[in-house]
């Protein structure tokens, strides 16, 4: 019993003060407030409400594979054409979707109608939006992409798909961090 | 933790480990930020428990306060985030990235140009009034990879007029902590040789 407290370094823990105490939790929470603040840093940036994703499906090959990292901007001054490549939104899915723009309708009020396919697709999107939905709005969009790392991200598909080890890591680091004084 | 604190004292009950003092300290001694808590620590505990002065938290506190407010910046941040999802948040976020990001230079700025390692500020206020109160400010360094330590008290008598005075050693680790990494009384003699070096260095001043 002694030993596992010994190994997990709580012994320390248990001769600090309240302040000590306090500023431990409190470093624990700037470590995380930090990729926070950078995080939504970067969505004022870019306007993108999502400014970095990683591709998860081969479907956009060979211009994207899976684990690519992706850097999006969403200005409203940059309308989106056709061929370039964006990410949307869909209702009922969870994760956003990396395509090229097929076909774009702009109408005089400013609103466009986008219909998308992935490179690697033989069919168009209809088939992966809501039912009933033909097109993508601008508020589908979470924008387009501007340049990417290639392979980076591939750490988050594996945490994506063994969400498990994911909770694993990052229980284990937060551990570390609470338990070890600076 | 309450779970593991049952843990800690069950095994003490079994007493099948060493005899050892309730109050000593153990720790891995390859661990540099390990021992020089456990020596900052051992310092507090000296001066306020042996000599009884009163510890005044005033730099901790701010530090603390610093912290608190950045943290509390990034989780407001986050909530009205969600609640607001992102193009109308805008204008919150902003703000609260800036604060957030000010503040840790701020903390940068603080702990390097105003705390500057001091760890303890402890003060003796005379029992009968008569005497001013005296004022220990202690540092200490052990640089990362070294086994020096560095230990800095500074003392100032109160009295108008008079000088603040500085005692110092360094000293290898090794002195204080035996094999297995616990604290031996050895420190505390250190210490209260400094403590004595400043109090009668006031007499004779």
């Amino acid at each position: 019993m002694n030993s596992a407290v010994e190994l997990l370094g709580l012994q320390e823990l248990f001769r600090m003060t309240k302040r000590q105490i306090l500023y431990q939790v409190l470093n624990f929470g700037m470590i995380v407030s930090s990729a926070l603040m950078i995080w939504k840093g970067l969505m004022v940036v870019t306007g993108s409400e999502s400014p970095i994703v990683v591709v998860l499906s081969g479907s956009m090959e060979p211009a994207f594979h899976r684990g690519d990292l992706l850097f999006l901007t969403n200005f409203r001054e940059d309308p989106i054409k056709v061929g370039d490549i964006v990410v949307f939104k869909v209702e009922g899915r969870d994760i956003p979707i990396v395509h090229r723009v097929l076909k774009l309708h702009e109408k005089e009020d400013g609103s466009v109608k986008i219909l998308t396919k992935g490179d690697n697709n033989s069919v168009d999107d209809r088939g992966l939006y809501a039912p009933g939905q033909l097109w993508l709005q601008k508020k589908d969009i979470v924008g387009r992409a501007r340049g990417f790392v290639p392979y980076v991200g591939i750490v988050t598909i594996l945490m994506n798909d063994y969400p498990k080890f994911k909770y694993a890591v990052l229980g284990c680091l937060g551990i570390f961090v609470l338990v070890h004084r600076e | 933790m309450a779970k593991e604190k049952g843990e800690l004292k069950e095994g003490e009950k079994g007493g099948d480990e060493k005899l050892e003092a309730k109050d000593d300290v153990k720790i891995d001694k390859w661990d540099g930020t390990a021992l020089k808590n456990a020596l900052d620590d051992k310092v507090r505990k000296i001066f306020t428990e042996k000599y009884k002065y009163v510890e005044c938290h005033k730099l901790m506190d701010i530090r603390l306060t610093i912290c608190v407010t950045a943290v509390s910046a990034a989780m407001f941040a986050l909530v009205y985030d969600y609640l607001n999802p992102f193009p109308a948040s805008k204008f919150v976020l902003i703000t609260c990235v800036l604060t957030y990001f000010a503040l840790m230079g701020v903390l940068t700025l603080y702990t390097t140009f105003i705390e500057k390692g001091i760890f303890l500020v402890a003060k003796h206020t005379d029992p009968i009034g008569m005497d001013p109160t005296k004022v220990f400010t202690v540092t200490s360094v052990l640089k990362r990879f070294d086994d020096n330590y560095h230990l800095s008290i500074e003392y100032n008598d109160g009295k108008p007029g008079s000088k603040t005075i500085e005692a110092s050693f360094t000293k290898s680790v090794a002195n204080w902590f035996d094999e297995n990494g616990v604290l031996t009384d050895r420190f505390e003699n250190d210490v209260n040789a400094l403590h004595n070096q400043l109090e009668s260095g006031k007499k004779t001043n």
